[in-house]
């Protein structure tokens, strides 16, 4: 215990120091703006943000882009629960019951409850993340090539079959990403693979060009010639009438507390994350409920919950990506991205080798959390009258950002095609009922799990049954064809039963 | 016969362009060196992958049904061909004049391009739009932060 404590004092002079303070107050308020305003979404910022954050210490540059993710997950719900259109796929959610709560008077209050939820689920992923990060990256100091291998192999399992309900098309995406992932020089034999004559593409595909191409490029395109005007009052929202009634808070206290635990369980896992974390803990608040009926018409339980879950997630995203060098996703793709340009390797031994760097980061997050609060509070009033501005004039002024933030990564015109060419991609995949979510989170994890096949082989003499000899491996093994053996049942379950499901 | 194919085209056509890249990716990959298990050339792991990607195609073609949604299928983006078309030739003109003129005049274009994108922007806002921002982004690229781009050709 009282190394936690000297610990966090670490963290504290790192975070509560001026400049710890300052990039942490840009990044949530950046990721709160992107959060709110629909057609923008957390990883088209980060593409923007990136050339500033080469010339800031790691320390600093790590504490806004990790401000910018969660601040995000906060502002994300405002825009769906005033105007139905939800700022980040998580926040979809929120809006099934938040909407109807706004159409019916108590658009301050669901705001209100939303903001409490959301500080509620983060502050229990960080504690979570304080108490276990350190404790796990121990153990994973002791990790072989075949316990990397069937960590990933578990949360790209996990990610393609949980929630989707498209689990072939899923795990097709998840294939092709890992092979996508694998384009440039082989490390070890040196061979160039999948590059067909192109130079710049010997160092692997740019991962912000192929991310915001295939999440924000399809975004700003059927967005762009959207022409509704968003209709809202900034004057209704007084913070008067955000305050809950008694009879609201006892509602929401036990569904926040059951969201966090979803969420956090959930974002811990490497490949699900938030967006499966809210349907399930809507889902589980909706079956718990005494009145199932309300949900949907505005139950103020379909508003916390998933609020909390989505919240938990991403501090708890940051387990995995920080103790075992893992990321959960994209983003935190690109949070280990940018450890990596200022020399940090990641992997467990980032928390004993810069201590201040794991710490502060930790603090800050609480720092930033209650830096959330008052933004999303008694400034509320402003993020509304940001969604008037009109989309129209805000769209190519993203477009140019989005292409000036591409380039300067490399400097490589190459990386632009990349990512119009990743554009056309997930806008085919769309067309043809994929999910470019397992394609990327796969791209990320292509590259480390052909590392550590190959390892694992050739430490284990070409046996492939050292997956499920080693304990530590075989346990998590043990797992994933559990899962995939749940859904095989189901799947012909349902099948038998005649019910029609996408495959 | 024919119907029901129809009726399952969308999964018929996701199972097919599925084990059409796994066929592609095998070739590809079988002309690498593939090793065994035991020392593994750069060819094994994306062999692998192409076999599994084979079967996934089948196991969608096998497993196609009906597709639920009654109307045809076009995803909303590709209704939108205005928007399509401009906002790609912004990207395609920023990426074409970015390292020949620099960086002022390639945000004019994309911008102004990607601004005509959408039906209720009159071509004077557009122009404006376009000048402000590219002086906006000289001003936090080249004079703030000091990128590596040129300002003007």
């Amino acid at each position: 215990m009282g190394d936690l404590f000297s610990n966090l004092s670490l963290g504290f002079g790192v975070a509560a120091s001026l400049g710890g303070l300052g990039y942490c107050l840009l990044g949530v308020t950046l990721g709160t703006l992107v959060g709110v305003l629909p057609g923008i979404g957390t990883m088209a910022t980060l593409a923007m943000l990136l050339p500033i954050t080469f010339h800031v210490e790691p320390n600093f540059a790590l504490i806004m882009l990790a401000g910018i993710y969660y601040g995000a997950a906060y502002g994300g719900s405002t825009a769906s629960i005033l105007l139905n259109l939800p700022g980040t796929a998580t926040s979809a959610v929120t809006g099934l019951d938040g909407y109807p709560m706004a159409q019916k008077g108590q658009a301050g209050v669901a705001l209100f409850i939303t903001a409490i939820a959301s500080c509620v689920g983060s502050l229990f992923g960080v504690v979570l993340l304080s108490l276990f990060s350190a404790p796990l990256a121990r153990v994973a100091l002791q990790f072989g090539p075949q316990e990397y291998f069937s960590l990933m192999f578990l949360g790209l399992i996990a990610a393609s079959l949980v929630g989707s309900g498209k689990s072939v098309r899923s795990l097709a995406a998840v294939t092709l990403g890992l092979a996508l992932g694998l384009v440039g020089l082989d490390l070890n034999s040196g061979a160039a693979r999948f590059t067909f004559g192109v130079t710049e593409f010997y160092d692997g595909l740019p991962l912000v060009a192929v991310a915001i191409g295939l999440f924000g490029l399809p975004e700003i395109i059927a967005n762009a010639g959207r022409t509704v005007k968003s209709s809202v009052n900034s004057k209704d929202i007084s913070f008067r009438s955000m305050l809950p009634s008694r009879h609201q808070w006892r509602r929401s206290g036990m569904p926040m507390l059951r969201g966090s635990s979803i969420g956090a369980f959930f974002g811990a896992l490497p490949g699900t994350g938030g967006v499966v974390a809210t349907f399930i803990s809507y889902a589980a608040e909706k079956k718990l409920s005494r009145q199932p009926e309300e949900f949907g018409k505005g139950a103020i339980e379909g508003v916390a919950a998933p609020e909390a879950a989505n919240n938990a997630a991403v501090q708890a995203a940051f387990i995995p990506t920080l103790s075992l060098g893992i990321p959960g996703d994209p983003v935190m793709a690109i949070m280990l991205g940018v450890m990596m340009v200022h020399g940090i390797l990641p992997g467990p031994s980032v928390i004993t080798d810069s201590p201040d760097l794991f710490w502060g980061l930790i603090v800050s997050f609480i720092i930033g959390n209650i830096f959330l609060l008052i933004l999303n509070l008694p400034l509320i009033g402003l993020w509304v009258r940001i969604l008037s501005i009109p989309y129209n004039l805000l769209f190519p002024v993203i477009v140019a950002f989005v292409c000036i933030g591409i380039y300067s990564v490399n400097y490589q015109v190459m990386d632009l095609f990349v990512l119009l060419g990743f554009g056309f991609l997930g806008w085919g995949m769309k067309a043809l009922n994929f999910e470019v979510a397992p394609l990327l989170l796969g791209f990320v994890l292509g590259p480390m799990m052909e590392e550590n096949f190959r390892r694992a082989l050739v430490v284990a003499n070409g046996e492939v049954s050292t997956f499920i000899t080693r304990p530590i491996s075989g346990v998590i093994m043990v797992i994933t064809f559990m899962i995939i053996g749940w859904f095989i049942y189901q799947g012909t379950r349902q099948s038998l039963t005649g019910r029609s499901q996408k495959v | 016969m024919l119907k029901s194919l129809i009726d399952r085209r969308e999964d018929l056509i996701a199972g097919l362009v599925t084990a059409g890249l796994g066929v592609f990716i095998l070739v590809e990959a079988v002309g690498y060196r593939v090793g065994t298990l035991r020392s593994m050339g750069p060819g094994y792991f994306p062999m692998l992958l192409a076999v599994l990607m084979c079967l996934l195609g089948a196991g969608l073609i096998l497993l196609s049904k009906p597709d639920p949604r009654k109307d045809d299928g076009l995803p909303p983006a590709i209704a939108d061909r205005r928007g399509v078309f401009l906002v790609t030739a912004a990207f395609l003109a920023f990426a074409l004049m970015i390292e020949r003129v620099g960086l002022v005049p390639s945000v004019t274009v994309a911008v102004f391009l990607s601004a005509l994108a959408n039906r209720n922007t009159k071509l004077g806002v557009a122009v404006i739009l376009a000048f402000g921002t590219a002086a906006v982004c000289w001003f936090i690229f080249s004079f703030a932060l000091g990128l590596q781009i040129k300002a003007f050709g």
